[in-house]
């Protein structure tokens, strides 16, 4: 899933957290143990190459591993690769981890990651295609590198690495899995954690990889995995030690403030990379009229939505880029409180539909946002549909507003080109600025970062000042632990890597 | 037998041709049952015509500054999420249920009715026909059926009525097939064929008078079945769709509240019971009354 | 017997059939394309002929309809559009967990209704009849999802008696499989308990009625030996027919219980496959579960007819 409802309980946020928070007591770290996790929803598939949910991802990262990872400020370090170079602007090399074996046995070899890579990109159906859209080839120099040719060059590759699509698995386990891998991977990745068995619906285990490439790690010798729906059974369940930690999301907004008030539990957060909001279709209907747009951004009351919506646990938003991104700039503040005299100047008196995904959440924020526009004399009918139904209706541009987040890359490019260049594949409300356009694709392409942050400001300048899209919250990346759990890394991407943890 | 059917209670009706009729007022005399069910519906029906009158606030006026509030005076059930009154949300909820309801029966019966008179009237393969077709429909478990029905049309009230009403098919034609197989056994009836009696007499002088009581009975009970079935199908979010105040549907966010704000879920669960207690008491009451044999 | 039992077969068939086409039209009725549907948001048009192509939508329907039931025919339900699990195994092995829950909810209302409804017959118009008969209104009428919910409130959430939802499988713990099966046992159990303990008694109700109670009663046996001995028995033999058409309740019930409970069986299933659309797999839970119903429904007739001569087999 791309992109998210906002407030669906499933909405990841990658983030970028420069307090990478870790929970040190001091204490020597404890080995062994059992470690209960609640996620959010169930898992569709273990496969990296067919995921399409992001809570997939919590189970991935303690299972598989990339080619590259990222440190607790987002910076790109060190996987299954130990160094990386570009030769030139369109050949990437690396230099590949020597002695790191599967769960299987088999070896990590440079011919496993050109297979993997080569699965990404042929398999029918796969979300991974487009994020590596700009791989031509690669190329197995030797055991230990390997060579991706690239069709033009891509600033934001290697962040896409750190994820699914450059996770690495054993081509033998996936070949003796057959069309059933995605349900049951034996012995595929390299990570901290291997797979022993899921029940779906009830519980997914992983176990301790004794041969870890890592020494002395990992602390614990097994995780499980439950599907916990339900908010108020994941508090329960983490109040009286059914489960050690609950994932970003497990617990709903409203009830942060329980976990927060119980001194048996941990709780911390920081803003995430996604952003959320509605998008707004510029290129036709009553939103063509940038006025109108711009009269929305202004009548709203952003930190009503965000206390009575969100219950003050997300961030208010004021562009595409977190506040946590190392592209973020803190002087933009552009429609940041609610006018309803300025909003009425600029356009009042029309109407507009909002396609609303059918979540509760969702549904009270359309029925606040109706609300709020009304006092500014502008109308809002809400359409409720499925999810699914609102998304295939924004892609075909059939639509005035849509109540759509983004869950967020942790490379500015992967927020801001496929959602306001022209034409780009997010780009629903058909928002076109050849200004924009041009900024971002000199960004694309500028290997140094100061340069990318300043052309990343101008651009978003000039799309948040267009109502390109009504930018309201960022989601948070949270811990949600017991106080049993220690060095727990609050990693800006909300995920729960459990290398380094133990219990006591 | 099921929920959804609307043979809640386990003494077949269908089957049981009542010929004795009561005055109304001899049933209420006997029966106070009846009259306290009635009652009850009564009210109901009041409730339902009357809330904007009964409700003071708008079901939908949100005040979000004002979220969930607890029970007070100027809001006797407090305020749900987006602060709007949740007394108000549960008397405007009469207004989708009680339609609903009576609509779904009324489809049932409409549709049923005709395939049981056609099945009993016209005999051999129509029956043969008929029968298997409802047979299919009760090879599902009704709610089963409805979600499914509303799986394929797409969430909403309008789509819910439909499905309820569907489900409602098989109890009303197998009730009338069977008033009519009893009346065709009839000595008298066979006898007014054979003088020319026309099939239109047969049934408004001696087809119809005796069907009513358990017809009465029947359709107090589906009602009750419907209006659970509404609810539970809204609850699912399969039903109502927000911002309609809905029973079933306000649960479903009750649901979400229960730790800290149970309130939400408690007014508008009181007011389902209430509302499907009295037809289904309704229903039971009259069948006792009605029926000779479970008398003394 | 044999010729009812044959020409309930017989009747079968047609009625199979009608089920297998509504079954069918489940997908085909759907406004959606199901190839679009498992290509999600990578759907280009190419890629959405292909599948059509692969999972043989681009036949014509009658062909599409035969393929389908002969696969059904050999144990091949398709694969869930979410997972690519094969359906019948998302199906079986969610099985235990319905079946546990079921039982346990026949068996407490079992246990609970068969005494209830004798001594309110028993005590005909006492305060305890009274109750039991509006008890036996009430458990029908209050929706299971408030009863659950109910439970969950005070119980759970006020004194954190029992966890508000999940499953631990038997195997895993019997202690904490127990602990989480209380609360939607009762939540299921209670429209059961209402109708057995109604059909108790009216059933013994009749019975006393008989001639043979009062020969008894008229030889010196004591009340005691009456209840025990005579009535219950054969009140009894209606009432297990009628536990036996409950499947159909339990089911049902077990699509809201399982939701409110996280409890992993079938109905939890059908509902998270409904909202994400995995029509195979709704069309496998509906068919298996008329399929099933049907086979209950027919084994009670059976029953009923076997324990009651006056029935007509033909």
């Amino acid at each position: 899933m791309k992109r998210l409802a906002v407030g669906i309980v499933g909405v990841l946020f990658l983030s970028a957290c420069a307090s990478g928070g870790t929970t040190s007591t001091g204490t020597a770290p404890k080995s062994g143990g059992t470690l209960k996790m609640a996620i959010e929803s169930e898992l569709r598939t273990l496969d990296p190459v067919k995921s399409s949910q992001r809570v997939e991802r919590q189970v991935y990262y303690n299972m598989y591993e990339s080619l590259v990872t990222i440190d607790a400020s987002l910076k790109i370090k060190p996987g299954l690769a130990t160094s990386w170079q570009y030769t030139d602007p369109t050949t990437l090399q690396f230099t590949l981890r020597q002695g790191v074996k599967f769960h299987d046995g088999t070896p990590f070899n440079g011919d496993a990651v050109k297979f993997n890579i080569e699965r990404a990109l042929t398999t029918p159906s796969s979300p991974r295609k487009s994020e590596l859209a700009s791989v031509q080839s690669v190329e197995v120099k030797d055991a230990s590198t390997v060579v991706f040719h690239l069709k033009k060059p891509d600033a934001a590759l290697l962040a896409q690495l750190v994820d699914r699509a450059g996770m690495m698995l054993s081509p033998a386990a996936i070949a003796k899995g057959g069309a059933d891998f995605g349900l049951n991977p034996l012995g595929a990745g390299t990570g901290p954690f291997q797979f022993v068995e899921w029940k779906r619906d009830d519980h997914l285990t992983l176990k301790k990889n004794p041969n870890y490439w890592v020494s002395g790690r990992p602390y614990l010798d097994q995780i499980i995995y439950r599907p916990i729906t339900d908010s108020n059974a994941a508090l329960a369940a983490l109040r009286t030690g059914d489960i050690d930690v609950a994932s970003t999301n497990a617990i709903a907004d409203k009830d942060i403030a329980s976990v927060k008030s119980d001194s048996s539990l941990v709780y911390k957060d920081t803003a995430g990379v996604g952003f959320g909001g509605f998008e707004v279709n510029s290129g036709s209907g009553v939103f063509a009229d940038k006025a109108k747009r711009q009269a929305v951004a202004q009548a709203l009351d952003r930190p009503q939505i965000l206390q009575n919506v969100f219950f003050g646990v997300h961030v208010l938003s004021h562009g595409p880029i977190p506040p946590t991104s190392w592209a973020y700039d803190p002087s933009e503040r552009l429609y940041g409180a609610a006018d309803v005299a300025k909003a009425k100047a600029m356009a009042t008196g029309f109407t507009f539909t909002m396609k609303t995904p059918n979540t509760p959440v969702s549904i009270q924020e359309a029925t606040l946002i109706k609300d709020q526009l009304g006092k500014a004399g502008i109308t809002m009918n809400i359409q409720v549909e499925e999810f699914g139904q609102v998304l295939t209706e924004a892609q075909a541009h059939h639509f005035d507003a849509a109540l759509v987040a983004w869950s967020g890359r942790i490379d500015p490019d992967g927020n801001i080109y496929g959602w306001f260049h022209t034409g780009g594949g997010f780009n629903d409300g058909q928002y076109s600025n050849p200004q924009v356009d041009s900024l971002l694709e000199q960004a694309r392409v500028a290997a140094d970062q100061s340069t990318r942050k300043s052309l990343y400001g101008q651009a978003q300048k000039i799309l948040v000042g267009d109502a390109a899209y009504i930018f309201i919250q960022h989601d948070p990346a949270q811990e949600i632990t017991s106080s049993k759990v220690h060095n727990f890394s609050l990693i800006a991407d909300s995920i729960d890597r459990f290398a380094e943890v133990w219990k006591g | 037998m099921s929920t959804v059917y609307g043979a809640a209670l386990p003494d077949e009706v269908a089957e049981t041709p009542i010929t004795e009729r009561m005055s109304v007022r001899r049933l209420l005399a006997t029966y106070p049952r009846v009259a306290v069910a009635s009652g009850l519906l009564l009210l109901l029906v009041l409730v339902t015509l009357f809330a904007p009158w009964i409700a003071l606030h708008d079901p939908n006026a949100t005040d979000p500054s004002n979220s969930l509030l607890s029970p007070s005076i100027p809001h006797p059930l407090g305020t749900d999420e987006l602060g709007r009154d949740l007394f108000a949300r549960v008397i405007w909820g009469s207004r989708v249920s009680l339609p609903i309801a009576f609509v779904a029966v009324a489809v049932g019966l409409l549709v049923g009715g005709s395939i049981g008179l056609a099945a009993g009237f016209r005999g051999k393969l129509t029956d043969l026909f008929l029968m298997r077709l409802i047979d299919a429909i009760l090879a599902f478990p009704a709610l089963i059926l409805a979600i499914a029905i509303v799986a394929v049309l797409g969430p909403g009230l309008r789509n819910a009525m439909i499905a309820i009403g569907i489900v409602q098919v098989p109890v009303y034609a197998r009730l009338m097939r069977a008033q009519v197989l009893t009346l065709k056994e009839l000595d008298f009836v066979a006898a007014a064929r054979a003088l020319g009696a026309s099939p239109t007499r047969l049934i408004v002088h001696h087809f119809l008078p005796n069907l009513l009581n358990p017809l009465i009975v029947q359709i107090s009970l589906s009602a009750a079945a419907a209006m659970l079935a509404e609810a539970t199908l809204s609850f699912l979010g399969l039903g109502a769709q927000p911002p309609t105040a809905d029973w079933g549907f306000m649960m479903n966010t009750g649901a979400r509240f229960l730790n800290n704000d149970p309130w939400l879920a408690l007014g508008p669960g009181i007011a389902i019971s209430l509302a499907v207690f009295g037809f289904n008491w309704l229903g039971d009451a009259l069948r006792d009354a009605l029926d000779p044999r479970l008398r003394g | 017997m044999l010729q009812y039992l044959v020409r309930r077969l017989a009747l079968m068939v047609p009625v199979a059939f009608l089920v297998s086409l509504v079954v069918f039209s489940l997908v085909h009725l759907t406004p959606v394309d199901p190839a679009t549907l498992i290509l999600g948001e990578e759907h280009s048009p190419q890629a959405i002929a292909a599948l059509r192509h692969e999972l043989r939508l681009d036949r014509p329907l009658p062909e599409q309809y035969i393929t389908w039931v002969t696969n059904a025919l050999h144990g091949d339900l398709g694969r869930s559009v979410r997972t690519n699990q094969p359906v019948v195994q998302a199906i079986t092995e969610r099985l235990p967990a319905t079946l546990e829950l079921g039982i346990a909810a026949l068996a407490w209302s079992i246990l609970l209704a068969i005494p209830l409804g004798t001594i309110a017959a028993l005590k005909r118009g006492s305060p305890i009849d009274v109750l039991a008969t509006g008890f036996t209104v009430a458990g029908v009428s209050v929706p299971n999802f408030f009863i659950g919910i109910l439970l969950i409130l005070v119980l759970s959430v006020n004194f954190r008696l029992f966890p508000p939802g999940g499953y631990t499988s038997l195997a895993d713990s019997i202690p904490d499989n127990l602990h989480r099966l209380v609360l939607p046992a009762i939540t299921l159990g209670t429209v059961t308990t209402a109708i057995n303990t109604r059909f108790t008694r009216s059933s013994m109700l009749e019975v006393l009625r008989q001639d043979y109670i009062r020969t008894a009663r008229a030889k010196g046996a004591s009340w005691r030996q009456v209840i025990v001995g005579h009535a219950l028995k054969n009140a009894l033999i209606p009432v297990v027919t009628v536990v036996g058409i409950q499947i159909g309740q339990i089911l049902e019930g077990a699509l809201v219980t399982e939701t409110i409970f996280s409890w992993p069986g079938v109905g939890k299933l059908a509902i998270d496959s409904i909202f994400g659309r995995d029509y195979p797999i709704i069309q496998g839970i509906v068919l298996t579960l008329a399929f099933s119903f049907m086979l209950a429904n027919l084994a009670v007739d059976l029953a009923y007819a076997w324990l009651n001569p006056r029935i007509s087999y033909a």
